[in-house]
């Protein structure tokens, strides 16, 4: 697969230009040398797509994510961004080339990962202040009114023990927007909340997306995922199977895996 | 350091020291028995539904819990003759201090395996009709046991270096053999330097085991 | 024999003053015994394997001969090797600080592992320097997570204590046994001395579960 042919959403004339943002080139990850899930993949991304990652269990999603945020290695392949260097695959493992470029990635977890021993806002401001050494009045005022976008302005002062499993994902989400990334990486980050607790989340992405965030995100919530996604990405093999708009990929699915894949899902749901 | 090692003489004294190995192998080996047993009984009552039972078991547990094994060793060879009027050899008597001591570390020990069967089981072995006793020897000894084994261990071996302890009432195990020698050769380093190497040489293995199980327990769970 | 308790009276100064022999001796090397144990974790984490076997081997010996020897050797063979005097009191201080140094090491140890991977993650994703992730997400999660073993660490040191008598400090078990021996009451003394052992150790074990369970509900760790 090369790069010409990932690309099939056409892009409107203002957009960025191919090759301009998250960049791919074929990439090749293994476990312990021998489990592959990234097997020579290429995928580019532009800066107002938001991708929706979808692919049976195991197929190495959240990997890809993990990569893309420094914290797992490739063995193989490169990737850029903003047509930088970003990470590149050296004697058989790889670095993050640009801790600049990496500080523009944002990421959150399935299991939130708030810090539990700081306050809400102890949580917000520790990475502002530490990394880009920004003084605490200015942080505590943009933390507030990134929680009060979200609906969290009254829990500034707890611990994440004290909330509920929606209000912790949405206090990651503004750890994540409080060091203002480009791209947010979002690893199933409803699927350990409880069915009353999804919306609260999803909404809060929905406001990010409207704000043209770039974001990847991997879900199993496939009315979620046609009603977020620019383009929707069917992984499957430790390569990208199918990509294409939410229309074509869950209304005319044009490989048999992916359309096996969805039958399955939709069904369930 | 211009000290002159002599560790020959100690060939000399090796019947006196293998005589106190037996004694310290005894007490621990006694001592741990009594524990092991008398610790899941002990520990079945302090759980019991009967505070008339409960009460005297939980406070056995905690006095022997919180009060030095010194003292409880010291106490029982003093005091047991005056009050009951008895005569007990000196091993015996050890190995009861000893004993009554890991039995109350080792009810604790099982109480937290008790704890961690899955309040299910507990129903299950209800809607199952099985009876009390039968909810006991089958279902929670042998899941409790799986947990409370690593600490029954670990608790075994601290009481081989607690039985150290009865030397200290002239009961001749290892460490009151090494004393004696000491002071009679005039040689406390050599002496006790060996001493030490033999007590940390015998709990290495069970130390060992200890470490077996807990990763086996880990990789258990991980399941 | 009678036993009678009314004896113990007249001695109970006496007692008190054992009493404040052994908890300050308990809580001295509990700080400083904390202190090396915290620094021994760390150590044993060094990628230099010398230092991390050397320190390995310190605490497994602490950990694995009875404390009563290790009294014994620094009291008696100490100055042997170092050919100074020392004296008793500042050698079973230097006993009982090695001895919970091994043990707390073991503490620490076990609550720096006890990070999950998912909080290191997150310092990455977040972008924090090594130092910054350390000093302020893994050390403040590794401490209260080891108040609770912590304290139970230092109930046992202040029962442990006991066996400095043996090498005639005067802290509470030296007392009682002396008094015990010299008044031939062994009964009323000992029990005595255990009961008060018991009243010191018995409310700081409930205490180690209370505040385990305070952790749990503010800060779920
Ligand atoms: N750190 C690791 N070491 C070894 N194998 C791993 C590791 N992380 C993931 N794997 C394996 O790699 C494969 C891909 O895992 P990954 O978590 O990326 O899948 P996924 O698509 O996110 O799955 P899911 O939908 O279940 O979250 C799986 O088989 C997984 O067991
Ligand atoms: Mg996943």
């Amino acid at each position: 697969m090369n790069t010409a042919e990932v690309v099939v959403n056409m892009p409107p004339a203002n957009a960025m230009e191919a090759g301009q943002f998250i960049q791919l080139d074929n990439v090749f990850k293994a476990y312990n040398n021998e489990l592959v899930v990234m097997d020579g993949m290429n995928l580019d991304m532009r800066a107002d797509d938001r991708l929706v990652i979808i692919g049976p269990s195991g197929s190495g999603k959240s990997s890809l994510l993990r990569v893309l945020m420094g914290l797992e290695g490739i063995q193989g392949g490169d990737i850029n961004f903003h047509g930088q260097p970003y990470i590149k695959s050296e004697n058989n493992d790889s670095k993050v080339v640009s801790d600049e470029l990496h500080s523009r990635v944002g990421m959150v977890f399935q299991h939130y990962t708030l810090f539990p021993h700081l306050t809400v806002m102890g949580n917000l401001i520790l990475a502002p202040m530490k990394v880009h050494g920004k003084d605490k009045q200015s942080c505590i005022a943009k933390g507030r009114e990134l929680l009060a976008r979200l609906g969290l302005e009254d829990k500034v002062d707890y611990y994440p023990s004290q909330l509920s499993g929606g209000q912790k994902q949405r206090v990651a989400i503004a750890r994540a927007l409080m060091l203002e990334p480009e791209l947010m990486l979002f690893d199933e980050v409803t699927s350990a909340l409880d069915p009353e607790m999804v919306t609260e989340v999803q909404n809060v992405m929905m406001q990010l997306a409207e704000q043209k965030m770039a974001m990847i995100i991997v879900t199993h919530d496939m009315h979620f995922a046609r009603e977020i996604a620019t383009r929707v990405v069917f992984c499957a093999g430790g390569k990208i199977v199918e990509q294409g708009t939410p229309d074509e990929v869950f209304g005319n699915p044009k490989e048999a895996r992916t359309r096996e894949f969805l039958d399955k899902v939709l069904h369930l749901n | 350091m211009d000290y002159q090692f002599d560790f020959h003489f100690l060939t000399g004294k090796a019947d006196m020291l293998l005589e106190g190995l037996w004694v310290t192998l005894q007490l621990t080996l006694y001592a741990n028995a009594m524990g092991v047993v008398l610790g899941f009984v002990l520990c079945l009552m302090a759980m019991s539904k009967f505070r008339m039972l409960r009460w005297p078991c939980q406070l056995f547990i905690e006095f022997f819990r919180c009060t030095p094994v010194l003292l409880q060793i010291v106490w029982f060879f003093y005091c047991i003759p005056i009050l009951f009027q008895v005569y007990i050899d000196p091993i015996t008597m050890g190995v009861l201090a000893l004993g009554l001591n890991l039995t109350a570390f080792n009810a604790e020990a099982y109480r937290a395996g008790i704890q961690s069967v899955p309040k299910a089981h507990f129903d299950a072995c209800v809607a199952l009709g099985l009876k009390s006793w039968q909810q006991t020897l089958y279902v929670v000894l042998p899941q409790s046991l799986r947990t409370a084994m690593p600490v029954l261990l670990t608790n075994g071996i601290s009481l081989m270096q607690q039985s150290a302890l009865v030397a200290i009432v002239a009961v001749s195990d290892l460490m009151y053999m090494g004393k004696s020698i000491a002071v009679d050769a005039y040689r406390p380093l050599e002496t006790y330097s060996l001493i030490a190497l033999i007590y940390f040489l015998m709990a290495l293995p069970i130390s060992h085991l200890v470490n077996v199980f807990e990763r086996r327990q880990d990789a258990a769970m991980q399941r | 024999m009678e036993i009678d308790f009314s004896i113990i009276w007249p001695y109970m100064p006496v007692l008190m003053q054992g009493l404040w022999v052994t908890v300050a001796i308990t809580l001295g090397c509990a700080i400083a015994g904390s202190l090396l144990g915290f620094v021994v974790s760390l150590g044993r984490m060094v990628n230099n394997v010398l230092v991390s076997g050397a320190l390995k081997l310190y605490v497994e010996f602490f950990r694995g001969t009875p404390l009563l020897i290790q009294l014994f050797w620094i009291f008696f063979c100490f100055p042997v090797v170092l050919g100074i005097s020392i004296p008793p009191y500042v050698s079973v201080i230097i006993s009982l600080t090695l001895y919970m140094g091994a043990i707390t090491s073991e503490t620490f140890r076990g609550s720096l592992k006890s990070i999950e991977q998912e909080q290191h993650d997150a310092c990455t994703a977040l972008g924090l320097k090594h130092s910054t992730k350390v000093i302020y997400i893994i050390f403040p999660q590794a401490l209260l997570r080891a108040i609770p073993p912590l304290l139970s660490n230092i109930v046992s040191l202040f029962k442990e204590s006991a066996l400095i008598s043996s090498v005639g400090i005067a802290d509470l078990m030296f007392i009682g046994q002396n008094i015990s021996n010299s008044t031939a009451h062994p009964v009323e003394f000992l029990t005595t001395v255990a009961i008060i052992y018991f009243v010191v150790a018995f409310p700081l074990t409930r205490l180690v579960g209370y505040v385990e369970s305070r952790m749990l509900t503010r800060y779920a760790i």
